[in-house]
């Protein structure tokens, strides 16, 4: 089977070299359909999706082609047998296992396109669409599409949280403000079973990709700036914890946040096994992924040093301001020598350019950041303050932030989230301290990280996550709000008055492209 | 209730007399934005005492303003020029948020002011991966001290969590016997700028207890005692950069053997 899964890669990757690379007309935005498309009318579109239990050999090396390119998967200590493995089989009685939602062809995350294609294959029978968090409610009508609309359109899993909030080990937490239901689309926020009143609150967000683990759980600092107090260990390993795994960060560990996963989205009675967990946390810290190839051709061309070997071979935690700086991977191609020009098509130069702006333009860029709580409230930089993209998604070779990254930067929260009807709305009432930028009340469609800490202030704060293997995961943000690249570009531009040019705009969607 | 500190600026008088280099002001006043760029964290901070009517450069907190609310200023006058925002330049200097004071927020473009490019400060706190060598003994009896905000427990970024740190090192090479951590704020009232600012007692107590949270995460198995004390009394001390209010709101972290 790996040896299949290689050929089938090569393949893949062949096409895509000798097919036609149509190029967008200023900075090359690459469109790759025609090879996405070919690739499953020969029987690839089986191939990506990794069903439960069903005992493919995970290979040290594996390609998916995608709308940007190649994306590229590598197992550290590879190839794995999937058989009876606990990531890959359905543990829990609900069908699933762990990679339902984290498909390897969708940046160890889970696409729409994905969840379509197996709404549309399976007649909405496959596991990913159980009731309990696969639907917008259980209590919905489960053959219907509409039931599970947010998964489908948005790639939305429902999180049911306490209320009130309780920290990872159950001890309670005394909420500094009042939520109440505004609006339940769904029932999934009222009635007997849910709500605040009956202790449950349903949100709904995107899978985060479990890949480049070791940068995710690296600290680079034993202080948090954002809390100005000292990171917490964990109580059983002693090491310091990064907060950066979940997105309201109610979880600190692989190991609780597999009991977490375990517990709800595979439905297990039964905590599982430590056999399990150490068999599935092996696998998730040997996953390296990163798009390989994008309009521009291999991102370890010309000096380029882009792809998951990088990732592999490099020590994570490291703060970009202070060593190698974020997105250098890709310096070379500022300056592209005469001899690649000579061997490169001008598109795939042009689009090289593009990559090299875009990585300029995310680290030097500013504009002036303001009411983003998290940043701009106690860490001393004031409000506001005139920063880059890097000075948050400031972690060398990942993007993500070196401290904690929980940070409100409005996707959640009115005024500044985009308007959705089939969300639930909840009305934050702050208790004590009104929050600073908010007010006393605060209308979200999640609180994020105040569902953890209990905390008013913490409202809308979202943790940063990974900007790797991007290209393969659309739908972005935690709400799955930004349907492409250019949407997560123009929702900055807007919410920061930014200014971006179109060009500008269009390099750093390249960029974002081939990470 | 809240303040509206914009009458103020009309008790102003027209003019300033100038004021000497290492001269200590104190004011309540509100900030502005002057929206300079020479990169991140470039912007200027300026605000005008209005007793005496002067504008001043207070960027160099590092505890910077937030333009919805008055700050408390204490600074010092610096012989630093006017070239990067415009205005003389107070150095070294506190900006403390006062967020019972409302400002309506005011930004000013650059107008040909640089500003200043950011440089990591001194008090920059090291990365786990260059963390220095262990300090050498022989080790005695020391105090360290971390400073705050006004009315805050927060450990200022690139500041006092920089400080506390630093003494965690110490500690951990030194292994005593135990911390005493003491917290204090500054409660007895003072007017400034017409207004009465006293730090809340319990802020002692919070102060205390996050520098001993941070210690207890730093140095594991070490023994903590808390402790708390009000009405603060400005002391000589290094890191509170001759300040005196800054001085008054402090953590004593006492290292016994």
């Amino acid at each position: 089977m790996q040896a299949q899964n290689r050929t089938k890669a090569r393949t893949m990757r062949e096409r895509t070299l000798g097919g036609n690379l149509a190029l967008g007309a200023a900075a090359g935005a690459v469109l790759l359909a025609s090879a996405y498309a070919s690739a499953s009318e020969e029987g690839d579109g089986l191939d990506r999706w990794w069903a439960p239990g069903e005992g493919r050999t995970f290979p040290e090396l594996l390609d998916y082609d995608n709308e940007h390119g190649t994306l590229r998967t590598l197992l550290v200590g590879g190839p794995l047998e999937t058989d009876g493995h606990p990531f890959f089989e359905p543990i829990g009685p609900n069908g699933r296992a762990c990679v339902t939602c984290h498909q390897p062809a969708d940046g160890m995350s889970l696409s729409t396109a994905s969840v379509r294609a197996q709404w549309d294959a399976t007649g909405g029978a496959d596991p990913l669409f159980a009731a309990y968090d696969g639907s917008n409610c259980p209590t919905l009508p489960q053959g219907e599409r509409a039931s599970h609309s947010l998964l489908l359109d948005r790639g939305l899993i429902r999180i049911e949280r306490p209320w009130p909030p309780a920290q990872w080990n159950g001890a309670g937490v005394e909420p500094d403000f009042a939520i109440e239901v505004v609006r339940d689309p769904n029932g999934c926020n009222s009635g007997a079973e849910y709500g605040p009143e009956a202790g449950v609150i349903s949100v709904y967000r995107r899978p985060r990709p479990i890949g480049n683990m070791k940068y995710l759980l690296a600290v680079g600092f034993d202080l948090d700036p954002k809390q100005g107090v000292a990171l917490p260990r964990d109580p059983e390993t002693g090491v310091y914890l990064s907060g950066n795994l979940m997105a309201d960060n109610r979880v600190s560990t692989l190991r609780d946040q597999m009991f977490d996963a375990g517990s709800t989205h595979l439905g297990m009675l039964d905590r599982m096994s430590d056999e399990d967990r150490h068999r599935i946390e092996a696998f998730e810290l040997s996953i390296f992924v990163a798009q390989q190839r994008g309009g521009g051709g291999e991102v370890d061309d010309g000096g380029a040093t882009g792809g998951p070997a990088t990732l592999r071979d490099s020590e994570p935690g490291e703060l970009g301001a202070l060593g190698f700086p974020v997105w250098g991977e890709f310096a070379a191609w500022e300056e592209i020598d005469e001899e690649d020009r000579a061997r490169l098509t001008p598109e795939e130069v042009a689009f090289r350019e593009s990559v090299a702006r875009g990585a300029r333009i995310f680290r030097e860029r500013t504009f002036l950041v303001s009411d983003a709580a998290g940043l701009t409230t106690q860490m001393g930089f004031g409000n506001p303050f005139r920063v880059a993209c890097k000075m948050c998604h400031n972690m060398t070779r990942m993007g993500n932030d070196v401290a904690p990254g929980q940070v409100d930067l409005g996707t959640t929260t009115l005024p500044f989230a985009d308007h959705f009807d089939d969300l639930p709305l909840f009305r934050i009432t702050c208790l004590n301290d009104p929050h600073p930028y908010y007010g006393r009340q605060i209308l979200t469609y999640d609180p994020g990280f105040a569902l953890t800490t209990g905390r008013c202030a913490d409202v809308g704060k979202i943790t940063l996550q990974s900007m790797r293997g991007l290209a393969a995961r659309a739908p972005y943000f935690s709400n799955g709000s930004a349907q492409d690249l250019h949407a997560v570009v123009d929702y900055y531009d807007r919410r920061y008055n930014i200014g971006y040019s179109e060009q500008e705009k269009q390099d750093l969607v390249n960029l974002m492209s081939v990470l | 209730m809240k303040k509206l500190l914009t009458l103020l600026a009309f008790t102003a008088p027209l003019s300033a007399q100038a004021q000497e280099a290492g001269e200590l002001v104190s004011f309540v006043s509100c900030p502005v934005y002057r929206d300079t760029d020479q990169g991140r964290k470039s912007g200027c901070w300026l605000t005008t005492d209005a007793a005496s009517g002067q504008q001043w450069d207070v960027s160099h907190s590092p505890y910077k303003p937030n333009w919805d609310y008055a700050i408390f200023v204490e600074g010092r006058v610096s012989e630093e020029g006017e070239d990067a925002c415009g205005a003389p330049v107070l150095e070294p200097v506190r900006t403390s948020r006062l967020l019972d004071i409302d400002c309506t927020r005011h930004m000013i473009p650059a107008e040909g002011y640089p500003g200043r490019f950011f440089i990591a400060p001194e008090r920059y706190i090291t990365p786990l991966a260059r963390r220095p060598e262990a300090p050498e003994g022989p080790f005695e009896e020391r105090t360290f001290y971390a400073f705050f905000e006004f009315d805050r427990d927060f450990l200022v970024y690139q500041y006092s969590d920089f400080i506390v740190q630093q003494a965690a090192y110490w500690i951990e090479a030194a292994q005593p016997r135990r911390l005493v951590v003491t917290g204090y704020a500054a409660t007895d009232p003072i007017t400034v700028s017409g207004v009465e600012l006293a730090e809340s007692p319990e802020i002692a107590q919070a102060r205390a207890e996050n520098v001993a949270l941070t210690l207890s995460r730093l140095l594991p198995g070490m023994e903590i005692v808390t402790r708390w004390e009000t009405g603060s009394q400005p002391m000589d001390l290094s890191d509170a950069d001759t300040i005196p209010g800054q001085s008054q709101r402090r953590v004593e972290i006492k290292v016994e053997f």
